[in-house]
């Protein structure tokens, strides 16, 4: 009996197949995406078509059913497309973790859009970096400054598209 | 090889997060520097009687230039 009723909805439709759709919940289906700061909250629960997030292991895409997954982020573009339009935001990085009730939850410690930056600070900030981090400090000033240069590299890659 | 072995993650976002708050234009950037200071003050207690408070930035300052 039961089997039956699977056959006949997934030759219906694609599905989820983690959700067990009822027939009421057809209206829900949008993403909502909270983006959150620990100074601020870009999206609060808002309903949004689409996210783009820089995964650590590649760049994704998050619609709308999305199976629940933890991905940590690296430093780099977050692309929020709503309805209205899209937004572009560069994250310091962070994590975004899909819910299996359709919330996808973006935490960051540093996010700003790609218009309040400034390509002439990246440029410097780059250029100082790269010299510190194949200069001769400690192993440690080093890394450090090897993270930070590969930041403003991403930054400089956004910011040229 | 990696920052792994160093860092934790923490000091690793704290390091992006300062590293995209001086990207910023200048007018952002002033707001989003305050919000890099973080500090911690700490007091130790024994037998109901506080300690004096030691402020951890200068205690850690300290101890690397022994």
């Amino acid at each position: 009996m039961s089997s039956l009723r699977i056959l006949s909805s997934v030759a219906r439709r694609a599905p989820s197949v983690l959700g067990r759709r009822g027939y009421a919940e057809a209206v829900n289906d949008k993403l909502r995406l909270s983006f959150v700061l620990p100074h601020k909250a870009l999206f609060t629960a808002q309903e949004v078509v689409q996210v783009n997030i820089p995964a650590e292991s590649g760049d994704m895409g998050i619609l709308a059913n999305h199976v629940p997954s933890i991905e940590a982020l690296r430093p780099g573009v977050v692309e929020v497309i709503e309805q209205t339009g899209s937004q572009k935001i560069f994250v310091s990085g962070g994590f975004a973790t899909v819910h299996p009730n359709n919330k996808l939850t973006i935490n960051v410690i540093e996010a700003a859009p790609l218009e309040d930056f400034s390509a002439e600070a990246v440029r410097a900030n780059l250029a100082e970096a790269s010299k510190i981090a194949s200069g001769n400090g400690t192993e440690e000033e080093k890394t450090e400054a090897r993270i930070e240069a590969d930041v403003y590299e991403a930054l400089q890659h956004a910011l040229a598209k | 090889m990696s920052w792994r072995n160093i860092f934790t993650y923490n000091k690793f976002a704290q390091i992006t997060a300062r590293a995209v708050r001086q990207s910023l234009k200048e007018e952002h950037r002033v707001a989003a520097e305050k919000r890099g200071l973080t500090a911690v003050r700490y007091q130790q207690w024994e037998s109901g009687q506080g300690g004096a408070h030691v402020l951890l930035s200068e205690e850690l300052a300290a101890k690397s230039s022994k």
